[in-house]
């Protein structure tokens, strides 16, 4: 599915604030699975996200996206391929409060040749799968968390990505529903999705669903993510 | 200097037109000066990003000019008035003969901002923006030409002076008077017919040849026709259309096309011929650019859309032209 | 393909009308704003055009070159054999006397026009654009009768049968019954024109049998006016030809005052291109921005924020100018521009408080369109941009 060779994200090049929060990263992720990447805060995750995303084109290396090389793709085709490929959730939802369920759900096709009926029945299936069919018309901020975890799935898949990115999406779940978002992980990839996940929660990297784990420590992966499941 | 809203509209278009050539010929210059899709570097993606605010700025810049085209007629059929001797725009445009140029750079300047953003639209659509240098080295020559419209358009609404008595369609387009206009109404009118109708026969054929076969001189000849179409078009309305419209065998303007007396009915058959030649002056423009692969396809796809649309619009200004030739009583035979 | 970009952009403009809406406090400040300068300028341009179209429709039927008579700079009546000695100049056509001459009616304070109507048929000037809407024109040899102007019948309350009483010139009341109405193109003449029989008028006004007001000349040639004016008062030096460009030149210069005004409304239009650019440069809050950010994350490119921003702006400028221009549009016709009333004191000398004709034309629209919206969005080019051009990650990052 992704192939990462030395892959490095430089800011600031050349200049006294010089930081490199991913570098020298290679590794690869398979149709499919899930897989984890752990570390702690500032380690590089949701950098290292955002590159496997196509949301950043890297300073330096090689990214394979379902065989296509995207590390030097103008932004405007890096997009397409994002839009065809990954769905995003994130540590802080980001959804858009004032405006409906329904409508945070259909945003990500706006910009899309999609008709706006077709872009809302597949939005309202999602609403049914996710179990949010009776808050559609409620505003996301009147929500109660688990609701807007779920609202935030759903907008991930409003666009039938084939890989699901999470940025710490237990961080702010009670353990109840972390187990539940397990659950939904699970159910995703059973469908033939590949999921990875950026987080330094045990629920989830010690989760028997997880088939790899990759850890990540200043910018780099420290093993190549072959434990399977529990990483023991 | 005649103060008049449309005159000020039209000084303060132009000078936002300018001012956004100006900012976008600038941000061009930048981007041609280092640009190198092969580097990661964040300057580079800030180059990316400029790309972004000139294509809109020029898309703004090409909205207002033919905009102001428009307002440009009008207003100088609207102030005639004001000049002794004038009945429209000719008139007027002889009140201070800087006029006529201003109107040809002002059409030529549409011309090369429409064809800026073809070549633009079909960079956009290859992933390695291979028309980059082209677009941004033909936009530091747009610059200098859209400044000498400006230039020229102040000099002409500043130095009209109402005190002068000027000289209208009857004297310029009369048939027997001096001067390149006089002599293209003087035409014979049946031979130009001929010409007129057998040209937009020939370049129809020749659009239908081209969406047909493969062969790229035909696509260039599309080009060179549409271009002569231009010429012959032009010079069709002064000799013989003009005439058939105002159903009157001497007046050969082709202004007052434009007034209310006649349904403004020289706007669509102005829009209609301008763009039929724009179209097909594209189709031949973009065929040497089919040598680079990552755009091969694009221009494939679109040139067949510009072929049609050319020749759509085309058959409108025939008919538009043509419609009193064969509905109304008048006729210019015994002028011929 | 063309109509899922259309899609598209009837999505994206669906999301701008409602994340407008939500920010609707901060909008209609916006919207106020810019349709006060709407209003203000949409004013100015129906006032001027109105004003134009109201004397160039007075021109449009003025003879090529007038002749009157001044003795001392005064105004006098001119011998009919001015008018021999002029018609035998060559390049000059018929030439028409005309009886006319301003009434001042004590009983209802207004001026009007009253010209004499000969065999010779209507002269006056814009003759030619006078409509009879009613009754019939006076006909040769008849007396006693007038036919009067839309306007002057409504506020004079006088109708078809009904009777115009005039004071004469030896201070005896003449009546005149009324047999026609007109209506021209121009509320100049309609508020003002009163037409009596030629010998009427005469009588009315004490004028000689040999003079007339002013002469009408036709010129065959209209560049030669200028010649023949000069021929004119070489033969005849208290003749004073006025010809159609001197007339123009006139009108051009009462129209000269507009150029302070016009100024006015050019600094209005770069006040507000001003104040809205520095609205939307500096106005995004830390809201929008974030949603812009979240916009760009879940797969919105460059092109679509643009997008959005162009119809945010399009939309905004659109209700606004529809407000503006509405109240302007109220405000000169149907108000009689009060608001502009002190800057157009001027005018009441040449045009005796007229009711404007409400005009609304295309080419009006589009002006003020030239001169309001467009400065608006070429000013928020560079701004949406600069919003349009966060880094999609950048939401990921901020946590």
């Amino acid at each position: 599915m992704v192939k990462l060779r030395d892959v490095t994200r430089v800011y600031n090049q050349g200049r006294p604030n010089e930081v490199r929060p991913v570098d020298g990263v290679s590794l690869d992720i398979d149709v499919g699975e899930i897989a984890v990447v752990k570390g702690p805060s500032g380690s590089g995750k949701t950098t290292l996200l955002a590159l496997i995303g196509c949301m950043s084109r890297p300073s330096a290396g090689r990214i394979l996206v379902a065989g296509r090389d995207v590390a030097k793709l103008p932004e405007r085709f890096l997009t397409e391929v994002r839009r065809e490929t990954f769905g995003f959730i994130f540590q802080q939802l980001h959804l858009i409060p004032g405006i409906s369920v329904l409508e945070n759900i259909m945003l990500p096709l706006y910009p899309v040749d999609i008709g706006f009926s077709a872009a809302k029945r597949r939005a309202l299936a999602l609403i049914e799968q996710l179990d949010l069919a009776q808050r559609r018309r409620f505003k996301v901020e009147t929500l109660s968390g688990g609701e807007r975890q779920r609202v935030a799935i759903a907008r991930a898949l409003i666009n039938q990505p084939r890989a699901i990115l999470a940025d710490e999406p237990t961080a702010h779940l009670d353990g109840g529903l972390s187990g539940e978002l397990m659950r939904i992980f699970g159910d995703l990839r059973s469908q033939g999705k590949t999921l990875v996940i950026a987080t330094h929660d045990p629920l989830v990297y010690d989760n028997p669903l997880v088939d790899r784990v990759f850890t990540m420590r200043d910018g780099r992966v420290l093993d190549d993510g072959d434990g399977d499941g529990g990483g023991a | 200097m005649i103060l008049h809203p449309g005159i000020i509209a039209l000084l303060l278009t132009a000078v936002l037109v300018l001012g956004m050539v100006l900012v976008g010929a600038y941000a061009g210059a930048i981007v041609l000066a280092r640009w190198d899709l092969d580097s990661s570097s964040e300057g580079q993606l800030a180059l990316e990003r400029k790309t972004y605010l000139l294509s809109t700025l020029m898309g703004h810049a090409l909205a207002l000019e033919i905009l102001s085209a428009l307002v440009l007629l009008y207003t100088l059929d609207d102030i005639h008035p004001v000049f002794v001797g004038a009945m429209c725009a000719t008139g007027t445009l002889n009140a201070n003969p800087v006029g006529w140029w201003a109107l040809g750079v002002k059409i030529l300047a549409l011309f090369c901002c429409a064809i800026w953003i073809a070549l633009n639209r079909i960079d956009q659509r290859a992933e390695d923006y291979p028309l980059t240098r082209l677009k941004y080295g033909l936009l530091l020559l747009l610059a200098p030409l859209l400044a000498l419209e400006t230039w020229l358009v102040f000099r002409f609404f500043l130095g009209l002076d109402p005190n002068v008595i000027t000289s209208c369609c009857g004297a310029l387009f009369s048939g027997s008077g001096a001067g390149v206009a006089a002599e293209v109404a003087g035409l014979p009118a049946l031979p130009l017919m001929l010409a007129f109708f057998g040209g937009a026969a020939l370049y129809l054929t020749a659009g239908v040849l081209a969406l047909r076969l493969a062969q790229p001189w035909l696509r260039y000849l599309v080009a060179a026709l549409a271009l002569a179409m231009l010429g012959i078009a032009l010079a069709s309305v002064i000799a013989f259309i003009s005439p058939y419209h105002y159903e009157l065998p001497t007046h050969h303007c082709p202004f007052d096309l434009l007034q209310a007396d006649y349904r403004y009915i020289g706007y669509p058959m102005y829009l209609a011929l301008f763009g039929a030649v724009f179209y097909g002056l594209l189709v031949g423009i973009a065929e040497p650019l089919r040598r680079i692969p990552s755009i091969q396809g694009p221009i494939a796809a679109a040139q067949p859309r510009w072929t049609l649309l050319s020749m759509l619009l085309l058959a409108l200004f025939i008919t538009i032209a043509a419609w009193p030739m064969v509905f109304s009583d008048f006729t210019l035979q015994g002028y011929y | 393909m063309a109509s899922g970009r259309l899609g598209k952009h009837l999505k994206i403009l669906e999301f701008a009308l409602s994340s407008m809406l939500r920010r609707r406090m901060k909008n209609a400040g916006l919207v106020i704003v810019f349709g006060a300068v709407v209003f203000l300028l949409s004013s100015i341009v129906f006032l001027t055009s109105a004003l134009r179209a109201e004397a160039l429709a007075v021109l449009e039927g003025a003879p090529q070159l007038l002749v009157q008579r001044a003795m001392a700079g005064r105004h006098a009546l001119i011998p009919l054999r001015y008018g021999e000695t002029i018609a035998r100049l060559p390049g000059v056509g018929a030439v028409t006397p005309r009886y006319w001459g301003y009434y001042y009616d004590i009983y209802t304070g207004a001026n009007y026009t009253l010209l004499g109507i000969g065999d010779a048929r209507l002269q006056a000037p814009g003759a030619t654009a006078l409509r009879l809407v009613e009754g019939a024109f006076i006909a040769p040899r008849q007396r006693g009768v007038c036919v009067i102007g839309a306007g002057v019948a409504r506020i004079r309350g006088a109708r078809i049968g009904g009777i115009v009483s005039l004071r004469d010139a030896r201070g005896w009341m003449q009546e005149y019954e009324v047999i026609g109405l007109f209506e021209s193109p121009s509320r100049l003449l309609t508020n003002d024109l009163i037409l009596l029989a030629e010998a009427d008028l005469k009588a009315l006004f004490g004028m000689p049998d040999d003079g007339a007001t002013d002469l009408m000349i036709e010129v065959y040639n209209p560049r030669e006016v200028a010649n023949i004016s000069r021929k004119i008062l070489e033969r005849l030096p208290d003749a004073r030809p006025i010809g159609h460009a001197e007339i123009l030149r006139t009108y051009e210069t009462l129209f000269n005052w507009r150029g302070g005004l016009l100024l006015a409304m050019f600094l209005g239009a770069v006040a507000a291109f001003m104040i809205l650019a520095w609205d939307k440069a500096t106005g995004l809050s830390a809201d929008e921005r974030r949603e812009i950010g979240i916009l760009k994350a879940i797969g919105w490119e460059t092109a679509d924020i643009l997008a959005l921003k162009f119809w945010e702006g399009a939309a905004l400028a659109l209700v606004a100018f529809l407000a503006g221009v509405t109240a302007g549009y109220a405000h000169v016709f149907y108000f009689g521009a009060e608001l502009l009333a002190p800057i157009l004191k001027g005018w009441s000398v040449l045009f005796p408080a007229i009711d404007l004709e409400p005009r609304i034309e295309p080419y009006t629209l589009t002006v003020l369109f030239l001169f309001t919206i467009v400065p608006y969005i070429v000013a928020t080019i560079v701004p949406s941009w600069q919003a349009a051009i966060t880094d999609p990650d950048r939401v990921m990052r901020s946590v």
